[in-house]
């Protein structure tokens, strides 16, 4: 078994925290890249110290050199401004589309085979720019999203039922913002829908708070945004293509049609598995999920189409 | 740390032992009445510690006595099944062992949460129970939970993706006669019956349901047990831990589910006392009418083979 490697383009909170968790799986070499080499530098000798005490033995690199990520199976881009309180993820739009097609550029160059993992927000038109920008095979770019609001949506629900988190499932589809589409009715307790489980209004609280959880974190804070959470989402994917997983779970896949929309990335259910997005699950919806689940595909339209107004891929 | 004894150093008590090392530092005791078995397999899992970076300490015994003060108890010491026989058949060779054991416990280890894993699994938990004399959430027997892991594999193969994400639940007695939630057998919470056609899922069903007698046909002079080790270990951790999971387990109802004084298969969330809570579920008119007639039937083989009674 040749070893994996797995590199992280960004080393702020999410990045480094994502490194961490991987580094936990043991299942992969890692790299951190990150304009700030020092800093980096710096966080990778501190995991690879701690490693005698949490056994993992792989080999962490940090570097502000991009041609460090050559031959990763897989490539995560975190890097990119975080949101800052009452700021609105289209602000981020333009500066953040600059640094992602940056990553982009390098990994089509430095690591061609790549399977890259899109974390920057605003997420899904970021996916637009790495997939243009990489000029990849539209299976080979996929979006770090709805594994994050589902796992979210999972812990509120075990909070209310008192139950344990791992007897929680959940779906959430749709863009990653305010307009997410969470699924009460294929969220379950060891199977059962939590519509038999709690009432309308229960129900719509936790699903409000699933749609405002990233914002619950920020305005805590007031300084920085939520990354436990999204580093551990990042993990299960990493974990899912370079273990071939087969996991079922919804993130941002460039859709051909699927849900009657298309050439646009957005969440949906999708098996992760070496080769990337290996299937699309296309659910049955009733019309007024069809109806969020568009409405929210037409809020990340608008957004690609503002990309469009100054986007140059390469 | 949490102590915990297990009684039979067969494969299901000693695989038990094992599953529970890899994942929970703990105080495990194995209690064998045969001399130097439970000593010999405690040795040879504790040799392969270092290894395998355990943090629980395992070791053997022949005297009973020493699980006084166990957190929870683990009852594996029966005869398993031979090809051919059903697991009613057990009852009169186990069931004798079964309650003097329960009456140890009593003496030894009075608040201990005891999981029982020896067939036939329904009617000597209620024995257990019974001789006890204790909450009837605190005995739970290891059996839809066998099946809900199988079921969740067989899906997760017929479909090529991991089980992780699987769900499954299943009630009424551990018997060719328990009831598949099919709702329940879901994917990420999308249900298998959209993913699968009706006749793959019926197929996979029937291959959960005979599980136990495909692997002992395949095995020929042993029943599976590495399933219903996991089973058991799965139910310590929720205990060690008080995750309050929800898993199918048999345990004492009254009422629940329309069944009084009988140990049956029905979900419930599990946590440090045992079961916390049952959970109650609309059943459809099939399920309901094929759960009322397992149940029935588990009561007639109750009543012929007189449990309970010493």
């Amino acid at each position: 078994m040749t070893k994996n490697k797995v590199s992280i383009i960004g080393a702020g909170n999410v990045g480094a925290t994502a490194t961490y968790y991987i580094a936990e799986k043991v299942i992969a070499d890692l790299v951190m890249v990150d304009i700030e080499g020092g800093m980096t530098q710096a966080k990778a000798l501190d995991f690879l110290h701690a490693g005698p005490l949490r056994s993992y033995d792989v080999s962490i690199v940090g570097s502000s050199d991009f041609a460090r990520i050559a031959d990763s199976n897989v490539v995560v881009i975190t890097a990119g401004l975080p949101r800052k309180p009452g700021m609105d993820r289209m602000d981020l739009l333009k500066v953040n589309a600059g640094i992602v097609k940056q990553a982009a550029r390098a990994i089509a160059e430095h690591a061609p085979n790549a399977l890259v993992i899109v974390v920057s927000n605003p997420l899904d038109i970021m996916c637009h720019v790495a997939l243009r920008s990489t000029g990849f095979d539209l299976r080979r770019v996929v979006g770090m999203a709805g594994i994050l609001d589902s796992t979210r949506f999972r812990y509120f629900v075990a909070e209310q039922l008192e139950c344990a988190l791992s007897s929680v499932h959940a779906m959430v589809l749709g863009g990653h913002g305010d307009q997410m589409v969470p699924l009460p009715r294929l969220t379950t307790v060891g199977g059962v829908p939590i519509t038999e489980l709690l009432d309308a209004a229960t129900i719509a609280r936790l699903v409000d708070r699933t749609r405002k959880g990233g914002a619950e974190i920020v305005a805590l804070l007031k300084a920085g945004s939520a990354y436990y959470a999204p580093a551990a989402s990042v993990a299960e994917m990493v974990e899912a293509v370079v273990t071939d997983r087969k996991h079922l779970a919804p993130c941002a896949a460039y859709l051909r049609g699927e849900y009657g929309i298309d050439d646009l990335f957005i969440g949906v259910p999708v098996i992760l598995g070496k080769n990337g997005v290996e299937r699309i699950i296309e659910l049955t919806l009733t019309d007024d999920e069809r109806k969020q689940l568009l409405a929210s595909a037409d809020a990340v339209r608008k957004g690609v189409e503002e990309l469009n107004t100054f986007f140059k891929p390469t | 740390m949490k102590r915990i004894s297990i009684i039979g150093s067969g494969n299901v008590g000693t695989n038990t032992a094992f599953f529970i090392a890899e994942r929970r530092a703990t105080d495990v005791l194995l209690v064998d009445i045969k001399d130097g078995v439970a000593a010999g397999k405690s040795l040879d899992l504790m040799e392969a510690g270092p290894v395998r970076d355990y943090v629980t300490a395992i070791r053997g015994s022949v005297r009973i006595d020493d699980i006084a003060g166990s957190d929870i108890v683990i009852i594996a010491a029966g005869r398993v099944r031979k090809p051919g026989e059903r697991r009613e058949d057990l009852y009169r060779d186990n069931a004798p062992n079964v309650r003097a054991i329960s009456r140890d416990i009593r003496r030894l280890a009075p608040g201990a949460v005891v999981i029982n894993i020896v067939e036939p699994i329904d009617l000597l938990t209620l024995l257990i129970q019974e001789t006890l004399g204790v909450d009837r959430f605190k005995v739970m027997g290891v059996g839809g939970l066998l099946s809900s892991t199988r079921i969740r594999y067989l899906v997760s193969k017929a479909l090529g993706v991991s089980p992780r994400e699987v769900t499954g639940l299943i009630i009424g007695p551990h018997h060719p006669s328990m009831v598949f939630l099919r709702d329940t057998i879901r994917v990420s919470g999308i249900p298998a019956a959209a993913l699968l056609s009706e006749p793959q899922l019926l197929q996979l069903i029937e291959d959960a349901r005979n599980a136990g007698d495909t692997i002992l046909h395949l095995a020929q002079r042993s029943t599976s047990y590495y399933a219903p080790s996991a089973a058991a270990a799965m139910l310590v951790d929720a205990i060690v831990c008080n995750t309050k999971a929800l898993l199918p387990v048999s345990v004492r109802c009254e009422g629940e589910y329309g069944v009084q004084g009988l140990a049956i298969g029905v979900p419930a969330f599990v946590g440090e006392h045992g079961v916390a809570r049952i959970l109650q579920l609309k059943l459809s008119a099939a399920d309901r009418d094929a759960f009322d007639r397992a149940a029935a039937a588990l009561k007639a083989a109750h009543d012929s083979l007189a449990v309970g009674a010493a």
